[in-house]
């Protein structure tokens, strides 16, 4: 008997989630989708049939053919290609925003949280500074001042987007400070850092990443705006944004410039949406609809 | 010597004879006409840019002029319709004694609002010498002007005096921006020395006043109570709408924003094959110059052979079919066909040759280590045309980086007063209006322009002395050889890469009729319903 119990073993927490993740047929759905974006931005170089920048006059505003899958633009260039390419710029922006954004609004959060209260006060001060200006027209007013380009870009919606991790950070962070554990950790004389880095980053760290994914579309979105409005990368580099506000010029000549920028947006949007829904259903079940 | 000019004198009696029959027509016009008459409706218009100044004597571009149109009276003013003329709008009589003196006589009653009384000679001096008083930017409309003399008779009448002969006078100078009106004691009042008064108009004479002004939103005209001029004003409000993009512009008269405006070459015969409902399409030439200029001043562009080789790398044609859809013809020069000094060629042929840009490009050392800028307004056909000369330039091994910038970034990008950032500007593809004389395209590229205008910096002695000889030159044919060198000179430069004179489709709902110059340029005081 004693043998049998000892033989029995805990599943991993990754196996865990796994599971629960293929039983939420949506958050499936939307991983596929998120790695077929991501993959495609990996290999966009070796799957784009054509440089994305080729201008090719003969074949203007085509449709839909067997040499161009989503036909071409008013100048040409094969639209496939460059919805390829666009999705590489879109993840990056969306990794370096994200990764600038999480970690500068991380250890705001924490200073903001844990540190003296004068501290906090100021850096509220600042998040919600910072949160007062619409996302878009700061964007603008940047790109008035120092020029449309991708860092531009990356600048603008990393900065908006530092005060909404650093104030969930802060938030859980203060509700940490006062827990038994972390009482116990500073009495028997942890240092500061310590207890930041190894007792509170870990249970912040978690929900903060579903948010982050939550907000991918979001990211992508911002960009695809401001190269809409020619605030963004610079031409010819083939945002989806660019695409779809020259889809939108041209749209009398032809429609398909118009759905090829979006049907990657809203794919992404869809695929980052339902991923990060099912991860916050899985890593918080308080939330669970059905529970 | 006499010289009765080519416009309609109006006199007294036929003044009065113009009176009695309008108010024949006005009684016996439909009902549904004498209604738009007194109550008018309203009209929203397409603009390319908003306007920045509203003080004629020191008006910016053409958006402000269409406005004053509208708000101020000139002596004289275009006449809509396909044939470049002018008849009096203020002027009673305007006649050209000789070859510096211009007599006027006003017509009596024309009123001033906010209580400025009536137009008299005293403000049409006030408002001509102003513009030379002051160092207007635009001067140079004025030329040599040396006074206004007063009739001591009449309170009326006056002579322009000019210093020497001016043939832009009557094509430019009097029936455009400087050449408007305004009341000397509102002015004075206003500034305290007569200077610019910028955006506050102190009294308007036209048939409309400024009501409202939001920047990059629209502009509002309405009805001017004071006005009792012959003009009766077509509609009870105006909106002209900024959009920088003809392409936006489009999407808003589909949607029913927009009664009246341009159309872009790429979507023209689109819209002629399917125009939307109730809508008229008209097609005409345009004076509009459009160019690729390089700076001579930056460190890079400032090589003589490497601006060459771009000139050379420069496929026109193909600028054409992308950029315009065919839809417009590569130009030789700044000077529209038909105009003086027109030339039938330019030196470097529209296709250009890679072979001898390639030429250049060694001679200049070879390409630049960076990426060159190209500068653009953000809007459909100048990307294009960027990207387009991107992509040319790559051929030869030149990086092109283009840098889209709103309007208000765009405009004031060379120019000094707005700071530093004229040093490192490199190419920039622009746009220039232009009116009915050789003069207007010319004298933004003297050396004065430098740094204002003249984004290029080109400054050259001989240019800027045969522009000044060709504003007097009586003879036809030797002027237009003046202005045909002029140019010859700003492409032996290398600064300069003319691409075309674009043209101009514009449609309008078919219960407008509108009013337009020859090129389609709007003359909205003139609009009224169909």
């Amino acid at each position: 008997m004693a043998e049998t119990t000892a033989s029995y073993k805990e599943p991993s927490a990754l196996r865990v989630y796994a599971g629960q993740l293929r039983r939420n047929p949506m958050g499936m759905l939307g991983l596929v989708l998120v790695l077929i974006v991501v993959a495609t931005a990996i290999f966009a170089p070796w799957l784009a049939p054509y440089d994305p920048n080729q201008i090719m006059l003969g074949p203007r505003m085509g449709a839909p053919s067997a040499e161009h899958w989503l036909g071409t633009d008013q100048l040409g260039r094969d639209l496939l290609s460059r919805v390829i390419a666009g999705g590489r710029i879109a993840m990056l922006v969306a990794v370096a925003t994200l990764g600038a954004a999480l970690s500068v609004g991380l250890a705001l959060g924490l200073i903001a949280g844990y540190g003296p209260r004068w501290l906090d006060n100021i850096l509220l001060l600042i998040f919600d500074a910072v949160r007062s200006f619409p996302v878009i027209v700061f964007g603008l007013a940047v790109v008035a001042l120092v020029g449309p380009s991708l860092y531009t870009v990356i600048l603008v919606v990393a900065i908006t987007s530092i005060p909404i991790y650093a104030r969930i950070v802060r938030t859980q962070t203060q509700a940490l400070r006062g827990a038994e554990f972390i009482l116990a950790e500073r009495a028997m004389g942890a240092s500061t850092l310590r207890i930041l880095g190894v007792h509170v980053l870990p249970n912040v760290l978690g929900p903060l990443l579903i948010l982050a994914s939550m907000d991918v579309p979001m990211v992508i979105a911002t960009e695809a705006g401001l190269s809409f409005l020619g605030m963004g990368v610079r031409p010819p580099a083939p945002s989806w944004g660019t695409i779809l506000n020259d889809g939108y010029n041209f749209i009398r000549n032809s429609p398909w410039p118009v759905i090829a920028g979006s049907a990657p947006i809203i794919i992404v949007t869809l695929g980052f949406t339902f991923l990060g829904e099912a991860l916050r259903d899985i890593f918080d079940p308080k939330l669970r609809r059905n529970s | 010597m006499t010289k009765k000019i080519h416009t309609i004198t109006l006199g007294r009696r036929g003044f009065l004879q113009g009176a009695v029959a309008t108010g024949l027509a006005a009684g016996t016009m439909p009902l549904g006409q004498a209604i738009w008459a007194a109550e008018g409706a309203m009209l929203n218009a397409f603009s390319y840019a908003d306007i920045d100044k509203l003080d004629p004597g020191f008006y910016q571009n053409g958006y402000n002029v269409d406005v004053m149109n509208c708000i101020y009276h000139k002596l004289a003013r275009y006449v809509p319709g396909r044939e470049w003329e002018i008849e009096n709008e203020a002027a009673e009589e305007l006649e050209q004694v000789d070859d510096t003196h211009i007599r006027f006589r006003l017509k009596p009653g024309i009123m001033f609002s906010g209580g400025y009384g009536e137009m008299t000679a005293e403000d049409v001096k006030f408002s001509f010498e102003r513009v030379l008083e002051h160092d207007s930017p635009v001067k140079g409309d004025w030329g040599p002007l040396k006074e206004v003399q007063l009739d001591p008779d009449d309170k009326y009448a006056g002579t322009i005096v000019l210093e020497k002969p001016f043939q832009p006078l009557w094509t430019i100078t009097i029936p455009y921006g400087v050449g408007h009106i305004v009341s000397k004691k509102a002015v004075m009042e206003a500034t305290g020395d007569g200077g610019d008064f910028g955006m506050k108009p102190p009294a308007f004479s036209g048939p409309y006043i400024l009501d409202e002004w939001k920047p990059n939103q629209y502009v509002k005209l309405t009805r001017n109570p004071d006005y009792s001029g012959e003009l009766k004003p077509g509609y009870d409000e105006i909106r002209i709408i900024p959009m920088d993009d003809e392409k936006v512009a489009e999407r808003a008269y589909e949607a029913g924003d927009l009664d009246y405006t341009g159309i872009s070459l790429s979507s023209l015969s689109n819209y002629k094959a399917n125009p939307p409902a109730d809508t008229t399409i008209k097609e005409f030439p345009s004076l509009y110059y459009v160019w690729v200029g390089m700076n001579i001043d930056n460190e890079v562009t400032g090589n003589e052979d490497l601006r060459k080789a771009i000139q050379w790398a420069i496929n026109v044609p193909q600028i054409m079919d992308a950029a315009y859809f065919g839809e417009a013809k590569p130009s030789t020069g700044l000077i529209a066909p038909g105009l003086t000094g027109h030339r039938e060629k330019a030196l470097i042929p529209p296709e250009g040759d890679l072979d001898k840009a390639r030429e250049y490009l060694e001679k200049a050392g070879g390409p630049p280590a960076q990426p060159i800028t190209i500068d653009t307004l953000n809007a459909t056909t100048w990307k294009t045309i960027a990207e387009v000369i991107q992509a040319q330039l790559g051929q030869i091994g030149i990086q092109v980086q283009v840098n889209v910038q709103d309007s208000g970034s765009f405009w004031t990008l060379g120019m000094e007063s707005e700071g530093d950032r004229w040093k490192n500007m490199q190419l920039v593809v622009n746009r220039f209006s232009m009116m009915p004389d050789p003069f207007y395209a010319t004298t933004w590229f003297t050396s004065d322009q430098v740094g204002i205008w003249n984004w290029e910096r080109f400054s050259n002695p001989e240019f800027d002395k045969l522009n000044d000889e060709a504003l007097s030159e009586a003879d036809k044919d030797k002027r237009a050889a003046m202005y045909r060198k002029m140019q010859d000179l700003m492409e032996e430069s290398g600064a300069y890469r003319f691409l075309t004179h674009e043209a101009s489709p514009v449609m309008y709902r078919d219960s407008v009729e509108p009013a337009l110059r020859p090129d389609a340029r709007p003359l909205y005081v003139g609009f009224k319903p169909a």
